[in-house]
């Protein structure tokens, strides 16, 4: 079982586990020839399963194993992304799998040339020896390398067979969601209030928030949430809903025809304020808090909602010109009413 | 009767703050020993395994300084120990400001009143602030001997200085929770420290096991680096994080100073009249788990030559006496039980909740660990501070309270020296005693 590679992208890797890490300690990550997957499997809360294009992140790339070269590990994502975070000054970096005392270990090697390097670029003549002076000579590299072991674990093809990816029904609505940053300061502040509301009305009772989340077909997305003391609205409109691709769905141009989409097409208006074509689910506001960190790697992110059941998003990574797109998609059930 | 008033800058007072809050990782209490010509705080870690000291020297670091220990002792000192956070309640971060905001002072003046004809003995610190506003503090203080750790820096032949702040970046990439820190000299021109933890951990724990972090900086980013090729030696990070951060404060160069493995290991800096000296124990070889490499100072003959080149060299000539000295009589537990029955009790806990200002070391999740002791089973490891009988290499650390014997005030080595703090007393004179 063999695994390395170049990172050659430290920012959005780094970014990726933060984001994953927000919604679980614990990632399942999948290797294999053709991409890189990664899931979060929470106990309670939001799912994310991200596959990845290889040359997303890595650079000459290489996995081995008796699995048909799949590797399988469960890592965890703090000491991850506390390992990836002393990248992010990196000349280079590279990520291995390995073993020590019996442990399997990811072991990052970095190499930095930090600011450091420069404190003692006069030596004071009298301070060195020969010794120092011949490792000058043909050291020859300023750099400073650094080693993180993160401890991981790995699986065997049957413990994740049994994971799957889950299926949900075709989407009633699906929508282009305006800049996750406005979104979660929206949906944060909506949050807030309603703990706040909360604690000062009924004492300790409900610490749940929930989120109402609806989209039309004709480019409206409504948060609201509703608490005893209030109720709060936001609407955007003029988003966009993507065409769906008939070579992507399902009997092709008659399952468009046949698609929920197509009839919540006839329902409501681009104005949002008609009552009818709206698909709407109901979601935990700090669990919606947890979901928002993929902000930060600033990719498009597209909405489906299954009306009372539902919300799955997908977001894309932006690529630079890549054939292979990567995407996350995150699966938010929603809560009954 | 003692008299012992001080004054200081701004820039001092925030000087003192800082190295409170270095002192405040390593003890709750802190002790203070005044001599005539300076001044030192000294905190020794629950364990025992870590005596941080620091020294501010009467004429140069503060703006007035006056000594006068009781007439009793010949070359008295006045010593007390006082709870950190008390301290540190009142110097207070952001002493300095030179844009005068809030908090800044004009100076500070520093008394002790202990007097026979006075009812309540005090120390007290007086901030005369901006505006004509004087706060003044008066503290009670527990009379405590102050015990020393003894270093003896001509057996330290490994050394190495790195500017504080590069040392910083590089403890930074350090994950969180690790205890241990070897500091490994490598063979091929670069210095390994590397932060881990040593714990046994199997299935699903393995996965809490902590970060491992490894940096391999070049010697030669080193200000000087003389240490045997191969090296490992093994200290709290824990220790290791407080000193480089308070190092960093000073914007100085670390000194580091060790022989080998279950010897103690001394970080020393300072400027401007402050010397800070960390005398940390140290343990064996951590990846080999064989005797740990015991390098004689007569291997590396150069080495050797320059370190006695250095010394006082009537310390050199009582080495190998040193072999005579029996273990110190518990000290450590005299001390505690001194602190618990103790007839003046330090300052109330509810005293510091009252002051919304204090600044108490942090308090932050990450902090909180750092006031955990650190558990050192190897009862082995914790001979480093022991002078045990089958010593033959140097005139080792070890403790000493100068209260168990009444004659060490006699003897101030050389006590001006900035090189280290000097012994109460010299080997050589100890001999006659057992």
């Amino acid at each position: 079982m063999r695994f390395k590679a170049q990172i050659h992208n430290i920012t959005t890797f780094t970014k990726l586990t933060a984001s994953l890490n927000s919604l679980g300690p614990l990632a399942w990550l999948k290797l294999s020839d053709e991409q890189v997957c990664f899931t979060i499997i929470p106990e309670q809360g939001t799912q994310v399963w991200a596959v990845l294009s290889i040359d997303t992140i890595f650079d000459t790339y290489a996995v081995q194993s008796a699995a048909n070269n799949v590797i399988n590990l469960e890592v965890p994502l703090g000491p991850l992304h506390r390992a990836l975070k002393s990248a992010l000054n990196a000349t280079s970096a590279q990520i291995r799998l390995t073993k020590k005392d019996h442990i399997p270990l990811l072991a990052l090697t970095i190499a930095t040339t930090s600011s450091n390097n420069s404190y003692s670029a006069f030596p004071a003549a009298g301070n060195r020896d020969h010794d120092t002076m011949i490792h000058d000579q043909f050291g020859g590299n300023r750099e400073t390398i650094i080693t993180q072991e993160v401890p991981v674990r790995v699986l065997a093809p049957d413990t994740v067979s049994s994971l799957h990816e889950p299926q949900t029904r075709e989407p009633d609505v699906h929508i282009i969601l305006p800049p996750l940053m406005q979104l979660k300061s929206i949906s944060d502040r909506f949050t807030k209030l309603a703990l706040a509301g909360a604690r000062t009305s009924s004492g300790a009772a409900a610490t749940t928030t929930r989120l109402d989340m609806a989209a039309n077909m004709h480019g409206c997305l409504r948060m609201s949430i509703k608490t005893d003391a209030m109720s709060m609205s936001s609407v955007w409109t003029d988003l966009a809903n993507p065409e769906l691709d008939p070579s992507q769905v399902a009997n092709g141009d008659i399952g468009i025809a046949e698609h929920p989409s197509t009839r919540m097409k006839l329902l409501g208006s681009a104005d949002g304020r008609s009552e009818e074509g709206w698909a709407s689910v109901r979601i935990d506001g700090k669990d919606w808090g947890k979901v928002m960190s993929v902000g930060r790697l600033g990719g498009r992110v597209i909405a489906c909602f299954c009306h009372e059941h539902a919300l799955i998003l997908y977001v894309y990574l932006p690529t630079d010109g890549g054939e292979d797109e990567s995407v996350l998609t995150y699966y938010i059930s929603s809560y009954s009413a | 009767m003692v008299v012992l008033s001080f004054t200081l800058t701004p820039e001092a007072a925030s000087k003192v703050h800082d190295l409170l809050v270095c002192l405040g990782k390593f003890s709750d209490t802190v002790a203070i020993e005044a001599r005539r010509e300076r001044l030192v705080f000294t905190a020794l870690n629950p364990s025992k395994s870590a005596y941080a000291a620091v020294t501010l020297d009467g004429r140069q670091f503060f703006s007035t300084y006056e000594c006068a220990p009781s007439h009793g002792s010949p070359e008295g000192r006045f010593t007390c120990s006082m709870y950190t956070k008390a301290l540190l309640s009142v110097f207070k971060g952001r002493l300095y400001d030179p844009l005068g905001r809030d908090g800044a002072i004009d100076r500070c003046e520093v008394s002790v009143q202990d007097r026979a004809d006075e009812t309540q003995c005090r120390f007290i610190v007086k901030m005369v602030c901006n505006q004509g506003v004087i706060k003044t503090y008066k503290l009670t203080y527990e009379a405590v001997d102050v015990m020393h750790a003894l270093f003896d820096s001509n057996a330290a032949t490994n050394r190495w200085s790195m500017n504080a702040s590069a040392m910083k970046e590089y403890v930074e990439f350090f994950g969180t929770k690790t205890e241990m820190l070897d500091i490994f000299a490598g063979e091929d021109g670069r210095a390994v420290f590397k932060s881990y933890t040593e714990k046994i951990a199997n299935g699903k724990e393995i996965l809490k096991h902590p970060l491992v972090t490894a940096v391999a900086v070049n010697t030669s980013d080193f200000e000087e680096f003389k240490v045997q090729p191969g090296l490992h030696i093994v200290i709290s990070v824990k220790d290791f994080k407080a000193i480089v951060t308070h190092a960093d404060t000073l914007k100085t160069s670390l000194k580091a100073y060790y022989s080998h493995p279950t010897r103690p290991l001394q970080f020393s800096y300072g400027c401007d009249g402050l010397l800070c000296e960390f005398t940390l124990m140290t343990s064996g070889d951590y990846s080999g788990g064989t005797a740990p490499p015991t390098p004689a100072p007569a291997v590396i003959p150069q080495l050797a030559s320059r370190a006695t080149s250095r010394a006082a060299p009537e310390a050199t000539a009582d080495v190998r006496d040193n072999r005579n000295m029996p273990p110190p009589t518990e000290p450590a537990s005299r001390r505690s039980a001194r602190r618990q029955v103790g007839s003046r009790q330090p300052l109330s806990p509810a005293r510091l909740q009252d002051d919304p200002e204090s600044l108490f070391v942090n308090q932050g999740e990450e902090e909180d660990t750092q006031w955990e002791p650190v558990d050192y089973n190897n009862e082995e490891e914790a001979l480093g501070w022991d002078a045990s009988a089958d010593r033959n290499t140097g005139n080792f650390a070890t403790f000493q309270d100068s209260g168990s014997f009444s004659r060490s005030d006699g003897v101030q080595g050389n006590a001006d020296s900035m090189d280290g703090i000097a012994p109460t007393q010299r080997v050589s004179q100890i001999k006659g005693l057992w």
